[in-house]
């Protein structure tokens, strides 16, 4: 199969997606498909791995191998799986709710490992699937079921935050500009390393108004008209900073040759192979045995 | 007195203000189905009384919010559904070993994994017997009404007090999310003088350092000496059930907690109309399982019919006590399947045949 020419068809899942109508996500279903096939990625070479979540959904609805996994733990899972089978590509995505608040301790490690990674957060600043709970990007004095009185706590910054961790690959999109999303989904899957793409992908059931498309799209601006320069890290801080005021659309940050798990994995396959038929017993004997 | 005024309650709200009524003011949870509606409520409710609702980023942190707040002496309470309460077990192990009061509920759910989000009595091991690591004990309240629940809840707030160790109310998806009518009791909190608590140092204080580590291990043998002498008077003086048309000592005894109790009990009902001798034994608490009170039931008993929603968890503490001399069959669902009454009673007249 290598070597043919897939389709967005290639990786749709007979599966039909029981998201809300109009919801977000379904978008950027779609861009992933547009991208995947972009680049040409075997669908049996694929593995998709998520956490918990409405958005945690959407490996079931590709051909890719995946998981639906724990909430939280869509990193430490594909990392499992990288590190077994480099070969693979591999694609995590999940919530804000997944991947900021309950899983957030995991992104700095992740990217400390710097694995061929690429994490699509569908960031819709709410808890969807537990039926619209206040989650770490929802905007402060927002009203949900749990802050009755207006949230009073300040938001996390995932873009700040994961640039911060030394992340070689940072973009932002939105549901409201599909073209641009899938041209970063498809940079961030050829990006060799861990690439992080924070998604804003509207909730319309328990989302806010001022977080829908239409309002996405009023508060866009596409990096690129902005001549942003993705190697300019300190202008990606600037850029970064603005998180949920203004929506920048793009790559922010891209830094190549960052060492990499697979590379490390592989050098040390490879040194292992040069070490030969070394009997494994006698290893073991020399090394834990007390004559 | 006038009489106390009966509310129709969701049996998550009805624990929450139950919780508050008990003097509790302070929540750390995170959500998760199919207990939302208490840090829900919890939310709107705790600012209203001067108290403190707080979504945690995760159980694991809900967990030790809930060791640092019932470290500094307040009455402190989460509530979670099964894979949130497996992340609290660190926490809670600390709990025990620091000996801080504070209550957990656990609405049960389908497992294993992230199952579903049906009524389950899945965790009646985890909760009786594997909450955290190391050698420990907790009590466990296991409600089988919402006025149960109701009244449970108080006596968990009491009971962390008294022995200054955390206490689980396991209840199920189906108590949590019925509605009942409800009675809050009236009784005054009890005050219980907590000279540990991390409430600051004046001069005319002890030093005092809340700990779980012990590196010596014959101080460590000490403590844990110490705190089984605890768990032995809870052994002896706490033990709870329920019996249920027992009087006539009949030859069959269903034994289930929770809502599978309220089930059976219909069951057994129908099947006593139609001249069957049976009754029913509830265990209230699951730890101490009610040994005592099992034991006297055993000799005017042939057959125990343990009926459970989970493939069978209880029925290991029914056997240790009812031992070989006595048949323990099993009938139970898991998955989030509730048995029926139906079905109780076909596997009741299978026992006969
Ligand atoms: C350990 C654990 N805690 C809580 C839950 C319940 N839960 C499932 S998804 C979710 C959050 C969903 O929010 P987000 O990750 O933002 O995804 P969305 O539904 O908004 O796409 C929660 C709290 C769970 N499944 N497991
Ligand atoms: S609840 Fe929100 S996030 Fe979940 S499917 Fe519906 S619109 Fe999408
Ligand atoms: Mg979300």
């Amino acid at each position: 199969m290598e070597g043919c020419v897939f389709t967005k068809k290639d990786y749709q899942s007979e599966l039909k997606p029981i998201w809300c109508p109009g919801c977000g996500d379904f978008g950027v279903l779609s861009c992933i498909y547009q991208a995947l096939a972009a680049v040409g990625v075997p669908p049996h070479r694929l593995a998709f791995l998520s956490g918990i979540g409405c958005s945690s959904r959407i490996p079931g609805y590709t051909t890719a191998y995946g998981f639906n996994s724990v909430h939280g733990r869509s990193l430490p899972m594909a990392i499992g799986v990288k590190v077994a089978n480099p070969e693979l590509t591999v694609l995590a995505a999940g919530g804000d709710g997944d991947g900021f608040s309950i899983g957030g301790g995991h992104i700095s490690h992740a990217v400390r490992r710097n694995p061929d990674i690429t994490y699509i957060v569908m960031d819709n600043h709410i808890y969807g699937l537990t039926k619209g709970q206040a989650g770490p990007t929802t905007v402060p004095g927002t009203i949900s079921v749990t802050t009755p009185y207006g949230l009073s706590e300040t938001p996390v910054n995932p873009l700040l935050q994961v640039l911060a961790s030394g992340c070689g690959f940072v973009a932002q999109g939105g549901t409201h500009d599909l073209k641009g999303l899938t041209k970063m989904i498809e940079e961030g899957i050829r990006y060799k390393g861990f690439a992080f793409i924070d998604v804003h992908s509207p909730c319309v059931t328990y989302g806010r108004e001022e977080d829908q498309s239409k309002e996405l799209k009023a508060k866009s601006e596409l990096l690129a008209d902005l001549n942003h320069d993705p190697s300019d890290k300190i202008a990606a801080y600037r850029i970064a900073e603005e998180y949920g005021k203004k929506l920048y659309c793009g790559v922010l940050y891209r830094k190549d040759g960052l060492t990499e798990l697979a590379t490390m994995h592989k050098q040390v396959q490879k040194n292992a192979k040069a070490a030969g038929d070394y009997p494994r017993d006698e290893v073991f004997k020399r090394n834990f045995l007390v004559h | 007195m006038a009489t106390a005024q009966r509310l129709l309650m969701k049996g998550t709200e009805a624990i929450a203000e139950a919780a508050i009524r008990a003097g509790c003011r302070h929540f750390f949870g995170y959500p998760i189905t199919p207990q939302n509606e208490i840090p829900e409520y919890m939310s709107k409710r705790l600012p209203q009384v001067g108290g403190v609702y707080l979504q945690a980023e995760s159980e694991v942190s809900a967990s030790n919010m809930l060791y640092g707040a019932g470290g500094s002496g307040v009455r402190v309470m989460t509530s979670s559904s099964s894979p949130g309460i497996a992340l609290m077990a660190e926490g809670f192990s600390y709990l025990c070993g620091s000996e801080i009061p504070a209550v957990v509920v656990n609405i049960m759910r389908g497992g294993p994994g992230l199952g579903d989000i049906q009524p389950s009595q899945g965790d009646y091991a985890m909760c009786t017997k594997g909450f955290g690591h190391g050698d420990k004990h907790a009590i466990v309240l296991a409600p089988s009404t919402v006025q149960e629940a109701v009244d449970l809840m108080a006596l968990a707030f009491d009971l962390a007090d008294q022995y200054r160790n955390p206490c689980v109310v396991m209840g199920d998806g189906l108590i949590g999310q019925m509605m009942e009518p409800v009675t809050f009791p009236e009784a005054p909190v009890k005050v219980y003088d907590k000279p540990w608590a991390a409430t600051g140092k004046p001069p005319t204080r002890k030093h005092n350092i809340i700990n779980s580590l012990y590196l010596d291990p014959e101080e460590l043998e000490r403590h844990v000496y110490h705190l089984f002498e605890k768990y032995e008077r809870m052994r002896a003086d706490e033990q709870r059930h329920e019996t249920f048309m027992l009087d006539d000592a009949p030859p069959v005894v269903i034994c289930a907690y929770g809502t599978m109790a309220r089930i059976a009990k219909t069951a057994i009902r129908e099947l006593r109309k139609t001249g069957v001798k049976i009754g029913l034994f509830r265990p209230i608490t699951a730890w101490p399982f009610p040994v005592e009170a099992l034991s006297g039931v055993v000799q005017s008993t042939k057959v125990f019919l343990a009926v459970e929603m989970s493939m069978g968890q209880m029925i290991e503490d029914v056997r240790m006590v009812v031992g070989r001399d006595r048949p323990v069959k099993f009938f139970g669902r898991p998955g989030g399947v509730i048995p029926t009454v139906e079905e109780i009673i076909h596997q009741v007249k299978l026992l006969s045949n």
